[in-house]
């Protein structure tokens, strides 16, 4: 048993008891004591407050959850965005059910638009990921009238959620909701286009709009 | 008719070089024998980060023996990963794991080609499984990792690799330094694995001498000894207490039925010496 914390961790450490800490990302757990797998420094996340003392006695509330352990994890310092930073580890990432990902529109068949994989959360990936917008997860209403032509066009880049881990060459993304969809799309004629509402893009010199799915920009 | 085409050399035909022996070769033949003691390992030099490109990278250098022609062992280890599969590969939910082990050509005194060649796809396949007990797989679904391992320098003494033909044995040491050197650039890569993984190499030797007995020594130089009797050559994960890849050749006595036992102990212990260069060398890439 560790008395004092350590701060930095090699694969295979051991950092505390599953009584005392839950696992968190860069950890795993053997013989009810938890150990590091990465090499980096030590974080430990307090739990959200435990709900005061029960009002009312008649009131059957669920058992005290297991959040309530701080959650240990061992984090490698992941490309950042500024040059100063000493140590420009990258690390790789790798897309997850429910993460945000923008990504690039490679082409469009009429039931599904394949596109690469750019960002994942906030970091610049390393490998090319390819993922697939069926055209029933492009929108949330009116599903079966959905033409893909005017949802995505190649090039657009585009925000959307990975809804599965998929097959062998593709992962399933979803843009179906307001804040997901086309952020930045290029006309036809060659120019940059602002969104004008959930389904139209006007191109800014020409002034015709072309149809997509719009990611609400608020 | 003269082909104009190229610069070409001389015309004539060119004679070869042929170098002569080293002077020094009766004083290698008979040999000082092993100057460290039965449970000791060499020095070893160990740093990650170096190939900024890769994902992960390590260096690892074994200390020179003192004798001339003698000198360590010298591996570079890129790890690039975790990456997409190929689109034809079939979905896989764990990590793909490829290991890839050369010697370069000038690595050895006898030069060795530029494709790999059946022992070094052996040495792979040894280190592919001594790393697959160690990386957590299943947090990598449908990606690949590539560990690839150039041998800059043999472990082996010239004079005698080329009359007694030991290179079995320098291919233990060099597995050994591969797995440590591959389990640095696997944590500098920030792949998940469950502990540190090194190797250690233990062999019953025999020396010189009418009534030497044959005995357990660690991490052995082939030419300190007369003969090397049996070598094994093992990957130990230290806080799990586990071995993740056994590679046992060689020629036991039938009289001992202990003796497998023991030189698999031996390298457990070869193991732990070298895991504690590994900790430290981590530890301070860390800080």
């Amino acid at each position: 048993m560790t008395t004092s914390n350590p701060t930095l961790a090699i694969p295979g450490q051991l950092l505390g008891s599953t009584s005392k800490y839950q696992p968190g990302p860069g950890t795993h757990i053997h013989n009810h004591n938890v150990h590091a797998s990465l090499m980096g420094t030590v974080h430990i996340a307090q739990p959200a407050k435990a709900p005061g003392p029960v009002k009312r006695l008649t009131k059957i509330t669920p058992a005290p959850a297991p959040a309530e352990l701080p959650t240990i994890s061992v984090a490698v310092p992941t490309r950042s965005a500024g040059p100063d930073h000493a140590s420009q580890k990258k690390r790789e990432v790798l897309p997850e059910v429910g993460n945000v990902v923008l990504c690039r529109v490679i082409r469009i068949t009429p039931r599904q638009a394949v596109v690469a994989i750019l960002v994942c959360g906030d970091t610049v990936l390393d490998a090319e990921w390819q993922g697939l917008i069926r055209v029933q997860d492009v929108r949330a209403t009116e599903k079966d009238r959905v033409k893909i032509y005017e949802s995505f066009r190649p090039g657009d880049i585009v925000r959307a959620e990975v809804i599965s881990l998929g097959d062998q060459a593709n992962y399933y993304l979803s843009t179906a909701r307001n804040e997901l969809g086309v952020i930045l799309a290029t006309s036809e004629a060659g120019n940059a286009m602002h969104p004008v509402s959930w389904k139209e893009y006007r191109d800014s010199e020409t002034g015709l709009t072309e149809l997509r799915k719009v990611a609400k920009p608020y | 008719m003269a082909d104009r085409r190229r610069i070409n050399g001389p015309p004539g035909s060119t004679i070869p070089p042929v170098f002569e022996d080293d002077a020094g070769q009766p004083e290698i033949m008979n040999g000082k024998g092993r100057d460290r003691a039965p449970n000791t390992i060499r020095k070893m030099f160990l740093k990650t980060g170096v190939t900024p490109s890769a994902s992960g990278s390590a260096y690892l250098e074994f200390e020179d023996s003192g004798k001339s022609g003698v000198s360590g062992l010298k591996l570079s280890c890129t790890v690039h990963g975790p990456r997409s599969l190929p689109r034809s590969s079939p979905f896989s939910p764990h990590i793909v794991l490829s290991a890839h082990i050369k010697y370069a050509p000038f690595a050895t005194k006898q030069r060795r080609g530029y494709l790999r060649d059946p022992s070094e796809r052996d040495l792979g396949t040894h280190l592919e499984t001594a790393l697959r007990g160690a990386i957590i797989a299943d947090r990598w679904p449908k990606s690949g990792v590539d560990i690839i391992i150039s041998i800059i320098e043999g472990d082996q003494d010239r004079e005698t690799s080329k009359s007694q033909g030991d290179e079995t044995w320098d291919m233990m040491n060099a597995l050994s330094g591969c797995i440590t050197v591959a389990s640095a650039a696997l944590a500098d890569a920030g792949i998940d694995c469950v502990d540190t993984v090194a190797g250690g190499v233990a062999a019953l030797v025999q020396d010189a001498g009418e009534d030497s007995t044959p005995r357990i020594v660690v991490d052995p130089i082939p030419s300190d000894h007369e003969k090397v009797l049996g070598a094994c050559c093992i990957a130990y994960l230290p806080t799990r207490d586990e071995v993740t890849n056994l590679w046992f050749k060689g020629d036991l006595p039938a009289s001992d039925a202990g003796l497998y036992t023991q030189l698999v102990e031996n390298g457990m212990q070869a193991s732990r010496n070298a895991n504690r260069v590994l900790v430290e060398c981590l530890g301070e890439a860390t800080s």
